[in-house]
């Protein structure tokens, strides 16, 4: 239809026959439509066209369903709306359902680690206590006479059952320390040749201790002075020393102390007077098995080395085989040094105690402290915003230089049979 | 289906309630409001469905399912639009997923994933019919059935496609032309594959 020789276009006449046009544009189509053949043909062929869809039937339901629909509706409506929903939820789950599940399942763990946590720890606690009140019994006759070590409270002599289990529960607990009067461990040593009558037949363990101490000081300088004092006063030394003073924050010391094991009570109560003590922790590592499986190794190691020695003395083989013993005694030799070196850590670490010491000191903010003026601040923020972008940026280019190319290798591979995949899967949904 | 009572069909005879009293009574707790509204759209949503989908039970799964998805958002229901609008774009996004699904796994699984049976025309005019409203384009396809199908109107149509009104006119406008057209052209005579083509189209 040509529109200009016509006052109203086929759109216009569509929509007339649809209804949607406004009272007086459809005045106007119709009017149209009465002078004009041309326009009626069309509306014709667009009642033709619409009359010729309608043959398009589609069959009734099978209802065989509607009960299931209506059920629904009736227990939403008997109930409330919230149940029926969970009824038909309950065919597939919403997000909100997942996190609910996920959320319940993790208060169920929480709920029962809650539980299970404390009675781990009650009968770790339990298995202590069980063994101070064995030490305590124990200890009570044994302080006036040393020799009678075998005795329980009622002075019935102890089995080796007893003893046993003594045992097991001091090296089941925190290995070979107990806690006196000043607060300080002991290793089992100490208390074994004091108490134990036993201890005469087993070799002293060998406890390596650690205390760990947090002090906030009032005189900064003095307390690094007092410091130095008490270290050199009982033979310590630092192995390790940090001194931090920032500006606007309070200065601290970190320091790793190694003082000799029987100078450790005293230099600790000494080191206690320089502040307000924060934390303290004091720990043992009894290193008794690995020192005597040390000096069992080196022991071996050197009747090798003897027996090395000896052949080469005979020489009663052929050149190759001397090297060989030569070969055997180096190695040998090499070993022993090592375990030498070992030995003589070990030892050290039993012999010097180390203290872990942490000094800070209490703050005082300065009113004239000058703060920064704002275009400082801005300043510093915009020149570290800007290097944050820069290096932002560097990375991202860093990161396409190392990897662009196997990116750009693995995308091609990929980008044809994604476009194929990606094809096919448009082309069934434009189908379905 | 519930029969109404009587009573009560005599009262919506004489002043029949509107859908949207009928959401809002049914999440008030009537059941016979859901009811009217199952008895109103049961019908033509299976139509819409079984014109969509080649497969019977396919269509009536979808329906069901559309109805459920109206109960589970009754109560959050805002009566901004039309009801029918409402009903037919939840209809909507559930056929889009039928099809995704079913894409997907023709995709994937081939047709031994999906087998979606061609649905079969009664009559030689209704083949033709379903032959020509298949080879036009999508959208059209969808605003042309929407309208002739449905019976919804042009603003309907565009909020339920999100598209202007002036573009389902022009739109709806080259549809039925183009119908005209290919129902005006001599039939060909089809092989079984390619109405079966169609028939998937649409």
């Amino acid at each position: 239809m040509n529109t200009t020789a016509h006052a109203v276009t086929a759109e216009e006449i569509m929509a007339f026959l649809d209804g949607e046009l406004s009272a007086p544009d459809a005045q106007i189509v119709a009017a149209h439509l009465d002078t004009c053949a041309e326009c009626s043909r069309v509306a014709g062929q667009f009642r033709k066209a619409s009359q010729e869809l309608k043959c398009w039937t589609a069959p009734g339901p099978a209802l065989s369903w509607d009960s299931f629909v209506l059920r629904a509706a009736g227990a939403a409506s008997g109930g409330s709306i919230h149940s029926a929903n969970a009824q038909i939820r309950a065919k597939s789950w919403t997000w909100k359902q997942w996190a609910l599940a996920g959320g319940g399942t993790a208060a169920l763990l929480l709920l029962v680690l809650a539980f299970s946590m404390p009675n781990l720890l009650r009968s770790r606690q339990a298995l202590l206590r069980q063994k101070v009140a064995f030490q305590d019994e124990l200890q009570l006759p044994m302080e006036g006479s040393a020799g009678k070590a075998n005795l329980s409270r009622d002075g019935q002599p102890i089995t080796d059952q007893q003893s046993k289990t003594l045992s097991n529960l001091v090296t089941l607990s925190t290995p070979g320390i107990a806690s006196d009067s000043s607060g300080l461990f002991h290793g089992l040593g100490d208390h074994a040749e004091h108490s134990f009558g036993a201890a005469d037949a087993l070799p002293a363990p060998m406890i390596a201790r650690t205390v760990s101490l947090s002090i906030v000081v009032k005189d900064f300088p003095a307390s690094r002075a007092s410091l130095d004092l008490i270290l050199a006063r009982h033979r310590g030394y630092s192995a390790q020393l940090n001194v931090s003073t920032p500006e606007n924050a309070p200065r601290g010391v970190q320091a790793s102390l190694r003082i000799p094991v029987a100078e450790l009570p005293v230099a600790v109560t000494e080191l206690k007077t320089l502040g307000r003590v924060e934390n303290e922790s004091q720990s043992g590592e009894e290193v008794t098995q690995q020192h005597s499986d040390l000096l069992a190794r080196l022991k071996t190691s050197r009747d090798t080395e003897e027996r090395f020695g000896t052949i080469l003395q005979q020489r009663s083989g052929n050149v190759s085989e001397v090297l060989q013993v030569e070969e055997g005694i180096a190695r040998v030799r090499g070993d022993i040094e090592r375990m030498e070196a070992e030995q003589k850590a070990l030892e050290h670490r039993v012999d010097f105690a180390t203290v872990e010491l942490q000094l800070s000191e209490v703050y005082k903010a300065q009113l004239n402290s000058p703060a920064a003026s704002v275009s400082t601040r801005l300043h510093n923020s915009t020149v570290a915003g800007v290097q944050s972008a820069w290096e932002t940026l560097f990375g991202i280019l860093l990161f396409l230089a190392e990897y662009g190319l196997t990116l750009l290798i693995w995308l091609a591979i990929l980008a044809f049979p994604t476009f194929l995949v990606w094809r096919r899967y448009k082309r069934k949904l434009a189908a379905v | 289906m519930n029969e109404l009572p009587n009573t009560q069909k005599k009262r919506d005879a004489a002043d029949p309630a509107s859908d949207e009293q009928l959401v809002a009574a049914f999440t008030r707790g009537s059941t016979e409001a859901f009811s009217e509204l199952f008895a109103r759209y049961n019908q033509p949503l299976l139509g819409f469905f079984r014109r969509r989908v080649a497969d019977p039970a396919h269509a009536e799964e979808l329906t069901q399912e559309t109805f459920l998805a109206v109960l589970r958002a009754a109560s959050r229901y805002e009566p901004r639009a039309l009801f029918r609008t409402y009903l037919y774009a939840i209809g909507f996004r559930i056929l889009r997923a039928h099809r995704r699904k079913a894409a997907f796994r023709l995709t994937f699984l081939g047709a031994a994933g999906f087998r979606e049976p061609a649905a079969q025309p009664a009559t030689d005019a209704e083949v033709v019919l379903h032959q020509a409203v298949g080879k036009l384009e999508r959208t059209d396809r969808e605003i042309l059935m929407l309208r002739e199908f449905e019976e919804l109107s042009y603003s309907e149509i565009a909020e339920l496609l999100r598209l202007p009104v002036n573009t389902v006119r022009s739109r709806l406008s080259r549809a039925r032309m183009a119908l005209r057209d290919l129902l005006a052209a001599p039939a060909p005579k089809s092989t079984a594959a390619e109405l079966a083509e169609s028939e998937e189209r649409i």
